[in-house]
């Protein structure tokens, strides 16, 4: 850690990756202890609720079916733009699902558009109802989430858009043992999906992320402190950066712990969102402090016993992979925070840099060397490392010291230090580009056009 | 719960009544179930009392119980139990000895649909295996980290977990129990040196944190390879439902070699076991190596003249056995020479020799009941 103190720009960097999580003012619950809320059993038989938006329906809108509806009951909406929050809140819910249509997902919209107040926030709000499932939506234009799951021990995210939020599309907070899958998320000014403050446990309820695809956003998936999550199967593409767990201290828990990246395909992430986006730039949040570079595909900014195999990583034009110490809180007083900066126990295997050669990234893998028994080892690299010499690549299992060196960290402090929120190409300015090999029915974006 | 004896097999099927579901799965009425099964008597402790498994009934009522048990530590207890201070005592995590290594294992158990005789034949007598021949079983299965992908099709036995002295196993293991699976479960081994924690066994009011794995949850068990843990060992759940789920199939095999001794050019594990018509559902009782029953489903093992082998049998239900290969000898733990040795519930034999007899050859066990009702396969030795 002595090459960390000796660098100067230290106290930038610090104020440019100190984000907030949640980092937009909104009204979010506050966070409780996830399925502790208590459990109310109904009595009878479940029942179904049908909601669509013809005069002939019973209930018009979600909001009126779930009012009626008690935990185990079934809520089937028909295809249409339902102009409404939905809220979903207290154990009375558990094990509600609320079903629109699985496989044409976009013909049911929530739309937050001319929506005021608490309204406007979220597209579905499940908060301390465990095991709610939502399949088949689409929400978008809400100001703060598409789908947000808050105090919840179990939960279904399936067959979802969302796009267009003022925050996360499909999040999670504070909760555990949730599935969100075969969903995607798009035009997100923070991230695409989001699972963050995973309370720790001792036998921890793994959540899994699979077969989900998201592009166009700030960050395709944000991990603040999240644990015990599995991402796998799933596209992460033209996003600023791809998937990046993150330890802060503006949430509960930092680190982020125990979590599994693995097979999936994290590709072109270079959207530079300060030429142009879908989307308004907010005052805070990684977009709004410039706190992260763009054109990495993976980045560990501060993480532990993580392991990242089997992914394919290519044509991100700052690096592939990236795993950085969490240095504001390594600079913390707080013993605690302190330890939760370090990378510890991290495992990078058998991924496959480079597309074969046929789509590089700017480079392959970056390591500032610090922490302690983190690993390499399998990967099949096209491109240069940084550093070049790749002294800091202990093969697994891990020593139980790495070998911080000062010449990568300085390089990779650079990346973000040198940019500028209102100067876009100061973000460009250390990509090394290459040729894309095409991919069906997508194209690169870096500079978004309307 | 406790397995009483063996079953009596081969009844001829009576008469069914109509519109009787056990009838329609199984092709017998539930007199001639309960003369079946009665033979192979489950014992099992619900709600403080012992009570008898005889049918499917019986089966799916201890289930449900066994779902719907809560974590010891969140109940009342019947009595206050008499609390020992070692109740409370924490222990530390073990680390690998210098130069030793932390081996992962990523292990779910899960149901599965699970067919005894997937090829229809029983090759030694050249027939049809008898049927029906699938029922749902569970099963401890690998999967690659954070349980992203399985590592191979389900299997019995589970993963074999391989170390050396001076290694630490862990074991991540994930309840993905379902249905009338969702129980709690876990894994206990033999042989390995473990703390309370990580013992996997419920002990009731008494029960530790590894010993109650609820389903969707998580836990990870570390178990040291010491000088004496060399050898292969069984572990299995030891969960409160752990007789009729490890007869269900959740069991699996550990073997820890000397640091740096080679592994046998052919090493195989075989268990030798079987499934009561209460797990099964099907009125018969199935012998079976491995999950598999009759030559031709059974393992068959192939190896060459002049590579080292090494068969382990073990014992995976409440029967005795003994394991056989035809053409062959070996030296036991004593040094004298055998080619039927006997082994017990959860006990390991080894036939451990260098390959000199080519040939097709029958391994079984040699207990006439078992061998004729499948405990045997094929063990091929090419020149």
């Amino acid at each position: 850690m002595r090459a960390l103190r000796s660098l100067p720009p230290l106290a930038l960097l610090v104020a440019a990756l100190a984000l907030p999580a949640t980092a937009v003012a909104v009204d979010y619950p506050p966070a409780g202890n996830p399925g502790k809320g208590g459990k109310q059993v109904r009595k009878g038989k479940p029942k179904t609720f049908k909601v669509c938006k013809a005069k002939r329906c019973k209930y018009r809108t979600i909001g009126a079916a779930v009012r009626k509806a008690r935990g185990g009951d079934t809520i089937k909406v028909a295809n249409g733009v339902y102009r409404e929050s939905v809220n979903v809140t207290g154990p009375r819910y558990d094990r509600l699902k609320i079903v629109g249509n699985k496989r044409k997902p976009r013909k049911v919209v929530i739309d937050g558009r001319k929506l005021k107040g608490a309204k406007a926030q979220n597209g579905v709000l499940i908060n301390n109802a465990d095991r709610v499932t939502v399949n088949g939506f689409y929400a978008r234009n809400f100001r703060a989430n598409g789908f947000f799951v808050v105090n919840v021990d179990g939960y279904k995210l399936t067959n979802l858009v969302a796009g267009r939020t003022g925050v996360y599309g499909i999040y999670a907070f504070n909760s555990k043992g949730g599935t969100m899958s075969r969903s995607e998320a798009f035009a997100n000014n923070d991230a695409g999906f989001y699972i963050g403050q995973t309370p720790p446990q001792v036998k921890p309820k793994r959540s899994i992320v699979n077969k989900v695809k998201s592009h166009t956003n700030v960050l395709g998936f944000s991990g603040t402190n999240m644990r015990y999550v599995t991402i796998k199967n799933s596209d992460f593409f033209n996003n600023g950066s791809g998937i990046v767990p993150n330890a802060l201290d503006s949430e509960k828990f930092p680190p982020p712990d125990e979590n599994v990246i693995s097979g999936n395909r994290i590709f072109w992430n270079n959207f530079n969102y300060y030429a142009g986006a879908p989307f308004t730039i907010p005052a805070s949040g990684p977009a709004g402090l410039a706190g992260y570079p763009i054109g990495v595909g993976v980045l560990l900014f501060g993480s532990q016993n993580t392991t990242v195999e089997n992914n394919q990583i290519f044509g991100n034009w700052l690096a592939g992979f990236g795993a950085l110490q969490q240095i504001q809180l390594f600079l913390s007083d707080d013993e605690k925070l302190k330890e939760a900066s370090i990378l510890r126990g991290n495992t990078i295997r058998n991924n496959q840099f480079g597309l074969d050669g046929r789509d590089l990234n700017g480079r392959d893998m970056f390591y500032d060397g610090s922490g302690t028994t983190n690993c390499f080892s399998g990967n099949v690299t096209r491109s240069p490392n940084v550093p070049a010499d790749n002294s800091v690549f202990a093969p697994c299992p891990g020593p139980a010291a790495n070998t911080p060196d000062s010449d990568a960290l300085q390089e990779g402090l650079s990346w973000v230090l040198s940019v500028n929120k209102d100067d876009p190409a100061t973000f460009e300015q250390f990509w090394l580009r290459h040729p894309h090999a095409a991919q069906k029915g997508i194209k690169p974006l870096e500079r978004y056009r309307r | 719960m406790a397995y009483m004896a063996g079953g009596v097999e081969g009844r001829d099927a009576p008469e069914q009544p109509a519109g009787d579901p056990l009838a329609e799965a199984t092709g017998m009425d539930r007199r001639g179930f309960l003369s079946v099964a009665g033979g192979a008597l489950l014992l099992c402790t619900i709600d403080g009392k012992q009570v008898a498994v005889r049918t499917p009934e019986d089966v799916e009522r201890v289930d449900a119980a066994m779902a719907s048990l809560r974590r010891p530590k969140s109940r009342r207890p019947r009595r206050e139990p008499a609390r020992d201070p070692l109740d409370s005592a924490s222990f530390a995590r073990p680390e690998p000895q210098p130069g030793g290594q932390l081996r992962e294992y990523w292990i779910a158990a899960r149901p599965v649909r699970w067919n005894v005789a997937p090829n229809g034949d029983d090759q030694w007598m050249g027939r049809a295996a008898p049927r029906p021949s699938r029922f749902t079983a569970l099963v401890y299965q690998r999967y690659t980290a954070g349980f992203a992908e399985p590592m191979s099709a389900p299997r019995m036995p589970g993963p074999t977990l391989r170390a050396e002295v001076g290694d630490v196993i862990a074991v991540h293991f994930r309840n993905m129990g379902t249905g009338r699976y969702a129980q709690p479960l876990t894994v206990h081994p033999h042989g390995v040196r473990y703390t309370p924690d990580y013992d996997g066994a419920y002990l009731g009011d008494f029960t530790r944190v590894g010993g109650f794995v609820e389903p969707g949850e998580e836990f990870t068990y570390f178990w040291e390879a010491t000088p004496d843990s060399v050898g292969v060992w069984p572990y299995h759940d030891h969960g409160p439902n752990h007789t009729l789920n490890s007869f269900r199939g959740l069991f699996g095999t550990i073997i820890v070699k000397e640091r740096g001794e080679p592994i046998p050019d052919v090493e195989r594990v075989l268990w030798m076991h079987s499934f009561s018509p209460q797990v099964t559902g099907i009125p018969r009782l199935i012998h079976c190596i491995n999950g598999r029953t009759y030559a031709g489903n059974t393992p068959t093992i192939r190896a060459k003249v002049g590579q080292s082998v090494a068969l382990h049998a073990i014992g995976g239900d409440s029967s005795w056995h003994t394991f056989h290969i035809h053409g062959h000898r070996w030296r036991d733990a004593s040094g004298a020479w055998v080619d039927n040795p006997g082994f017990g519930p959860n006990e390991v034999v080894t036939a451990a020799f260098v390959e000199d007899n080519p040939g097709r050859w029958l391994y079984h066990c040699h207990v006439f009941t078992h061998q004729d009702m499948g405990m045997a396969g094929w063990y091929m030795v090419d020149p």
